[in-house]
C-alpha cells in the first residue's frame, strides 16, 4: 500500500531481552518492521508492551539483543559506540516525555549544544535556531531562560527545536505531550504537524487517541509483535472519517 | 524509625563504593589520630611512672673521690629544697665501646658496683644469667638493645690504651641517664668485678651524689654548683631529670609530632572531603527528597536518612581504625623502646578512643547537618522540578549564541563555571591533599633521600674523619691533607667542656665557623674573635647578644662577648662555641686541635684513613672513622623515623587515590543524567570524557600547583614547629621544589587516570539507560 514510499528504517528479526539478575524478560522477538520516509508514524500499545523499547532500539539509542536494523541504507546494528554516536547526531532527533533539557544553561544554549555537533558554522546554526524558535512560538526572552524557569510546554517545544536543529532524517518522540496539559499539548503537536508537512519523518509513541490522529500511520504493539498497522492518511484538522477509522482499528486491537 | 531505616539502607546501598572509600579515608585518619593520641597520653606517663618506680634522683652529680669530703653529703642534704640525698662510688672513664652496632662508639661511662645497696636510682633487672664470672657486666637496656648486645655476649670497653672485655650477665633498666647523645652512660659490675676494676682506676674513682627534690631543679643545681665551688670541688658530670627526659624521649617526641602533624593534615583532608561528599550527595538526591517530602516525610526524617549513613560509616571506620592502630602500636612501642632505653607497654587507651571517635563524628555530623539543613526549607515541588538552590544555575555563563569561540570549548567553560560551588570545593580538597603530599614527600626527601638534612638538624659537626695530630704537626698535616684531591676540606675543630655559671657545658671550638658543614647558629653570629662566644639555646633566657660573660676554667678567668646562639638537640642546648684562640685562652696548656676531614666521597673514608695512618704514623695520635659513627647515629635517629615516614608516605598515596576516587565519582554520579542527555543528542564518549575532565580538572590542577608552590612557604613552617618543639631552633630540612613539582605532577596524573577510569563505564551504559537512571 505504501509501495511508492522509500524505506527509511528496516528492522529484521529483532529481539530484545532484559536481564535482571537471574530472570530475563523478552520484550519482543522475531519482529520485522519497515518505516517509510516522510511518514509520521505513531506507535501505540498497552503500558509495558515495549513501545519505548522498540523505538529506542530503532534509533540506535539502545541496542537490540539480536537482529538487524538498516537505517538509511546503513546497518547500524553493526556500528560501535562512537560510530553510532556520529550516526545518531546526524540522523536522529529525540524528544522525551520528561523533556530532559540540560539544567545549567538557557533554552538557546541547549539547542546550540546539539547544533555544534553537526556544523562548525556557528552563525548559521544560531540563525536556524532562531527560525525554529520562531516556528515553535518561543520569543527571544524565553530563549534566554533556563529549563527550570519555563512552562512544560515551552520546555518541550524547545526540546523539539533541539531535536531538529541538525535536520535529522527522523525525529523520535516518546510521549512528548505526556506531561503537558491540553493547551500545551496542542501547541506542541501543532509543531510536529508543521514539521511533518515540511517533509520531516517522525516516529512518535503515544497513549492518546487525539495525538495519534496527527500521524498518517499507526502501529500497534502487542505480545512482542507489531500486532496491527493502520494507514490513516495525512492529518486534516476536521476529518471525522480518520477518527472513526482509528477508533475501529484500536477496538480491533483490543485497546 | 522503621521508615528512616529503609531510607537509610537505600542511601547506603545506592553508592556503596563512595561510602567505602569515605570509610577508608576516615579509617586512615582514625589510625593516625589514635597513634598520636596514645603516644601523647602514654609515653610521658610511662616515663614518669618508671622514673618514680625506680626512685630515680632528680639530680645526679659526680665529683672526684680525691676531692670528696665526708661532710659533703650532709652539706648537700641541708641545701634548700633537697628532700633526700645519697652517695656512692663509681669509676668514671672516657671509654670507647667496641663493635657497638658494628662501629666503635665513644661513650663516657660510669662503672658502678651493682651489688651496693641503693635507695635511689634503683635498677630493674630485665634479664639475668645465673652464675657470675670474673668479668660479668650488667648493661643498661639502651646499650644492650641499640648496641646489639645480648646475654652472654662479650663487650669491650677501651679505656685509654687498655681493652677490658666483659661478659654480659644481665640487662637492667635505669632512668638516670639519657641516651648516648648526652655522652654519658652507666655500666654495672658485680661486687668482685667492680673491686678489681676500681683498684685499677683508683685515680678515676668518683663519688656520685643523687639528690631528690620536689622543688626547682635549676635553682638547686645552681646551689649545688655554688656549694662545690666554695669547697674547691670540681663537678665532673651532672645530669638532671628534665634534660635526661628530653634527650631520652626526643625521638619519641619527634615521632609523636610528625604523626600529629600528619593526623591533623589528614583531618583537614577528611573535613573537606566530608563537606564535598555530603553536600553533593544531598544535591544528587534532591528530587528523591522532594518526593519523600511530598509523601509526608518530615524534614528531620529525611535529614536523618542522609546523616545517619555517614555517621554510621564514620563511627564504624573510626572504631576499626582505633582497633587497627592497636595492631601497630606494639611494634611502634618496641621501636620507641630502642630509642628511649626503657620498655613501656602501650595500653588500650579509652581516652584516645573517645577523642578519635568524637572528633571524627562531630566533624561529620557538623557538615552533614549544616548541609542537610537545607532539606528542611526545601519546598517539595521545587525539589521535584530540580529547582533547588544550587542545582539550577543562577546565571547562564558564556551564552553560546552571544559568546565568540568554538561551542565545544565554551561548553567546557560553561560546565566549569556553572558548577562553581563544586569547583571551589574541589579546589579545597585538592589544595589540602597537596599539603599532605608536600609534607609527606618533604619528610620522605629529608629522611630517606637526603638523610643528612635530618641528621644534621639533630646533631653537630659531622666530618668523615677526625685526626688527632701530635702537637705542632697540626698545621703541616692540615695543609698537606688540603692538597689531597680526594679531600674536600680540613678544619681545625675541637670538642671539650668548660663550666659556665658553674655547670659543665660542652664546647665546640673551630678555626673558622664559616666553613663548617653544619652551622648550628640560629640567632646572631658564630664567634670569630678570641673574645667572642656563642651560647647554646639553654642560655637564651639568661643572656642577650652583646652581653659579656665571665668564664673561669682553673685559674684563668676570661671575658667573652656573646655573638649569637647555637642549637644542640643532643646536649639540650647546653653548649657553647669559641674560636680556637678563644678556647685556648681558657686552657693552661697549649691546645692541640683535632682536624676534621671532609671527603669528596664519603665511601672513601676507610681508604683515606689508611692512607693518613700510613703517611703520618708518627705525627698523629689517632684517627677516627666519624663517618661510621654518623651512620650509626643516623640509624638510631632515622631508623624508626624512616619507618614512620615511609608509612606516612604510603598512607598519603592511598589517601590521595581514595579521595580522588570519591571526588571524581561524586562528580560523575551527579552529572549522570546530564551525560545521558548529551549522549542522547549524539555526543560521543570521547567528547563527553574530554568535556567532563576539562570542566573539573583545571580547578584541581590549579589547586595542586598553587599548593605545591606555596609548599615552599608552609612546609618549612610545619617543620619549624615540629623541630622547635624538640629543641632544634633551626632545622636543615630542605623543601625541594623539584620534588614538590614531581609530586604535583604525579597527583595531577593520578587525577587524570582516575577520571578516565571512572568515566569509562559511562561508555558502556546506553544513553537510554543513563537518562532513565538519572
Ligand atoms: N532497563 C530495563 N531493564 C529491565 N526491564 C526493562 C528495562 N526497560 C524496560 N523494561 C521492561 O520492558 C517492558 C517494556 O518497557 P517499555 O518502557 O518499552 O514499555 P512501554 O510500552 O513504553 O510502556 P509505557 O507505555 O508505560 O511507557 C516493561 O515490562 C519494562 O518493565
Ligand atoms: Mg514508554
Amino acid at each position: 500500500m505504501s509501495a511508492m514510499k522509500e524505506v527509511l528504517i528496516s528492522a529484521k528479526n529483532l529481539k530484545k531481552e532484559f536481564r535482571t539478575g537471574e530472570t530475563s524478560q523478552t520484550i519482543f522477538e522475531n519482529l520485522d518492521l519497515d518505516i517509510y520516509k516522510g511518514d509520521f508514524t505513531i506507535i501505540m500499545g498497552a503500558s509495558g508492551a515495549g513501545k519505548s523499547t522498540l523505538m529506542y532500539s530503532l534509533s540506535g539509542m539502545d541496542r537490540p539483543t539480536s537482529g538487524s536494523i538498516v537505517f538509511s541504507g546503513k546497518e547500524i546494528t553493526k556500528y560501535n559506540d562512537d560510530e553510532l554516536a556520529v550516526f545518531k547526531r546526524k540522523n536522529c532527533g529525540f524528544v522525551f516525555q520528561q523533556i530532559y533539557l540540560l539544567e545549567k544553561m538557557s533554552l538557546m544554549d541547549n539547542v546550540l549544544t546539539a547544533g555544534a555537533l553537526c556544523s562548525d558554522n556557528k552563525k548559521e546554526v544560531i540563525q536556524r535556531a532562531k527560525e525554529l524558535f520562531e516556528l515553535v512560538n518561543i520569543p527571544e526572552i524565553t530563549q534566554k531562560k533556563f529549563s527550570t524557569q519555563v512552562s512544560g510546554g515551552e520546555a518541550q517545544r524547545a526540546g523539539i527545536v533541539r531535536a531538529v536543529i541538525n535536520k535529522p532524517s527522523v525525529v523520535f518522540a516518546d510521549e512528548p505531550t505526556g506531561a503537558l496539559n491540553s493547551n500545551n499539548s496542542e501547541a506542541v503537536l501543532n509543531v510536529f504537524t508543521k514539521l511533518h508537512r515540511e517533509g520531516q519523518s517522525i516516529i512518535m509513541v503515544t497513549h492518546d487517541k487525539k495525538t495519534a490522529l496527527r500521524g498518517n500511520r499507526v502501529l500497534y504493539v502487542r505480545d512482542g509483535q507489531i500486532f496491527g498497522d493502520c494507514n490513516l492518511g495525512n492529518y486534516v484538522e476536521t476529518d471525522n472519517e480518520r477518527e472513526r477509522k482509528l477508533d475501529e482499528f484500536l477496538t480491533e486491537m483490543g485497546w | 524509625m522503621k521508615k528512616i531505616k529503609s531510607q537509610l539502607i537505600y542511601n547506603l546501598k545506592k553508592d556503596k563504593g563512595s561510602y567505602i572509600s569515605f570509610g577508608i579515608v576516615v579509617l586512615i585518619t582514625a589510625i593516625m589520630l589514635n597513634l598520636a593520641f596514645v603516644l601523647l597520653f602514654q609515653v610521658d606517663k610511662a616515663y614518669d611512672d618508671k622514673f618514680n618506680e625506680l626512685n630515680t634522683a632528680a639530680i645526679n652529680v659526680t665529683v672526684p673521690k680525691l676531692q670528696n669530703t665526708d661532710a659533703l653529703l650532709n652539706d648537700i642534704k641541708s641545701l634548700n629544697g633537697v628532700d633526700d640525698a645519697e652517695c656512692r662510688e663509681a669509676v668514671f672513664a672516657e671509654a670507647v665501646v667496641k663493635d657497638f652496632r658494628a662501629t666503635d662508639f665513644s661513650m663516657n661511662t660510669l662503672f658502678y658496683n651493682k651489688d651496693e645497696s641503693r635507695n635511689m636510682n634503683k635498677l630493674d633487672i630485665k634479664e639475668e644469667k645465673t652464675g657470675m664470672t670474673e668479668n660479668s657486666i650488667y648493661l643498661p637496656l639502651y646499650v644492650a638493645s641499640f648496641g646489639e648486645f645480648g646475654l652472654n655476649d662479650e663487650i669491650v670497653y677501651e679505656i685509654g690504651d687498655t681493652k677490658h672485655t666483659f661478659k654480659v650477665s644481665g640487662i637492667v633498666e635505669e632512668m638516670q641517664y639519657g641516651n648516648y647523645g648526652k655522652g654519658l652512660m652507666g655500666a654495672y659490675l658485680p661486687k668482685e668485678v667492680y673491686e678489681k676494676f676500681s683498684d685499677e682506676y683508683s685515680e678515676q674513682t668518683v663519688v656520685e651524689y643523687s639528690i631528690m627534690t620536689n622543688g626547682d631543679i635549676n635553682a638547686l643545681q645552681n646551689d649545688i654548683s655554688d656549694l662545690l665551688e666554695e669547697k674547691g670541688i670540681t663537678m665532673l658530670t651532672s645530669c638532671d631529670r628534665i634534660s635526661t627526659k628530653d634527650t631520652r624521649t626526643m625521638v619519641c617526641n619527634l615521632i609523636i609530632l610528625v604523626l600529629s602533624a600528619f593526623a591533623i593534615i589528614i583531618l583537614f583532608v577528611s573535613v573537606f572531603l566530608c563537606k564535598f561528599r555530603i553536600s553533593n550527595s544531598i544535591e544528587e538526591d534532591m528530587v528523591n527528597m522532594g518526593v519523600l517530602k511530598a509523601l509526608g516525610y518530615t524534614g528531620n526524617m529525611i535529614i536523618a536518612g542522609v546523616v545517619l549513613p555517614y555517621l554510621m560509616v564514620t563511627v564504624f571506620a573510626s572504631l576499626l581504625g582505633v582497633a587497627v592502630s592497636y595492631a601497630v602500636l606494639p611494634g611502634l612501642g618496641e621501636l620507641l623502646t630502642l630509642q628511649a632505653g626503657f620498655s613501656f607497654g602501650l595500653d588500650f587507651d579509652i581516652k584516645g578512643l573517645i577523642c578519635v571517635v568524637a572528633i571524627l563524628a562531630v566533624i561529620v555530623l557538623f557538615f552533614t547537618y549544616t548541609a542537610a539543613k537545607r532539606i528542611r526549607k526545601l519546598q517539595p515541588i521545587n525539589a521535584i522540578r530540580g529547582n533547588s538552590e544550587g542545582k539550577s544555575a543562577k546565571k547562564n555563563y558564556f551564552p553560546l549564541d552571544e559568546t565568540k569561540g568554538k561551542t565545544k570549548l565554551l561548553l567546557v567553560m560553561k560546565q566549569t563555571f556553572s558548577n562553581g560551588k563544586q569547583n571551589i570545593l574541589l579546589f579545597g580538597v585538592s589544595f589540602v591533599l597537596t599539603i599532605l603530599v608536600a609534607f609527606a614527600s618533604t619528610m620522605f626527601y629529608n629522611v630517606i633521600i637526603e638523610p643528612d638534612n635530618f641528621i644534621s638538624t639533630l646533631s653537630e659537626e659531622m666530618p668523615q674523619i677526625i685526626v688527632s695530630p701530635v702537637e705542632q704537626y697540626e698545621d703541616v698535616i692540615s695543609d698537606e691533607l688540603k692538597s689531597n684531591s680526594e679531600i674536600k676540606s680540613v678544619l681545625k675543630y675541637t670538642v671539650g667542656t668548660v663550666n659556665i655559671d658553674d655547670m659543665p657545658v660542652t664546647v665546640f671550638a673551630c678555626e673558622d665557623f664559616s666553613r663548617v658543614s653544619n652551622d648550628l647558629c640560629y640567632l646572631g653570629e658564630n664567634p670569630d674573635e678570641k673574645n667572642e662566644i656563642a651560647l647554646g639555646s639553654a642560655f637564651e633566657e639568661k643572656y642577650k647578644i652583646g652581653d659579656r660573660i665571665e668564664i673561669q676554667n682553673g685559674d684563668i678567668p676570661c671575658s667573652y662577648e656573646v655573638t649569637g646562639f647555637v642549637q644542640s638537640v643532643n646536649y639540650q642546648g647546653n653548649v657553647c662555641e669559641f674560636s680556637l684562640d678563644g678556647y685556648e685562652a681558657l686552657n693552661s696548656e697549649k691546645l692541640v686541635p683535632t682536624l676534621y676531614v671532609y671527603l669528596n666521597n664519603a665511601s672513601d673514608t676507610e681508604k683515606i684513613i689508611d692512607e693518613i695512618e700510613q703517611s703520618y704514623s708518627d705525627k698523629i695520635v689517632s684517627t677516627m672513622n666519624y663517618q661510621k659513627m654518623t651512620e650509626t647515629t643516623q640509624e638510631m635517629y632515622s631508623g624508626i623515623t624512616s619507618v614512620i615516614v615511609v608509612v606516612i608516605f604510603i598512607l598519603t598515596i592511598l589517601i590521595v587515590l581514595f579521595v580522588l576516587y570519591i571526588v571524581i565519582k561524586t562528580l560523575l554520579v551527579q552529572r549522570k543524567q546530564e551525560l545521558g542527555i548529551y549522549k542522547a543528542i549524539g555526543y560521543s564518549n570521547k567528547q563527553l570524557m574530554v568535556q567532563m575532565i576539562g570542566s573539573f580538572l583545571p580547578s584541581s590542577v590549579v589547586a595542586v600547583l598553587l599548593s605545591s608552590v606555596l609548599g615552599l612557604i608552609y612546609v618549612p613552617q610545619i617543620n619549624q614547629l615540629i623541630f622547635q618543639t624538640i629543641g632544634a631552633m633551626k632545622n636543615n630540612m630542605e623543601v625541594s621544589f623539584a620534588f614538590l613539582m614531581i609530586f604535583a605532577f604525579v597527583q595531577i596524573t593520578a587525577n587524570l587516570i582516575i577520571s578516565i577510569l571512572l568515566t569509562k563505564p559511562i561508555k558502556k551504559i546506553s544513553a537510554y539507560a543513563l537518562i532513565k537512571e538519572g
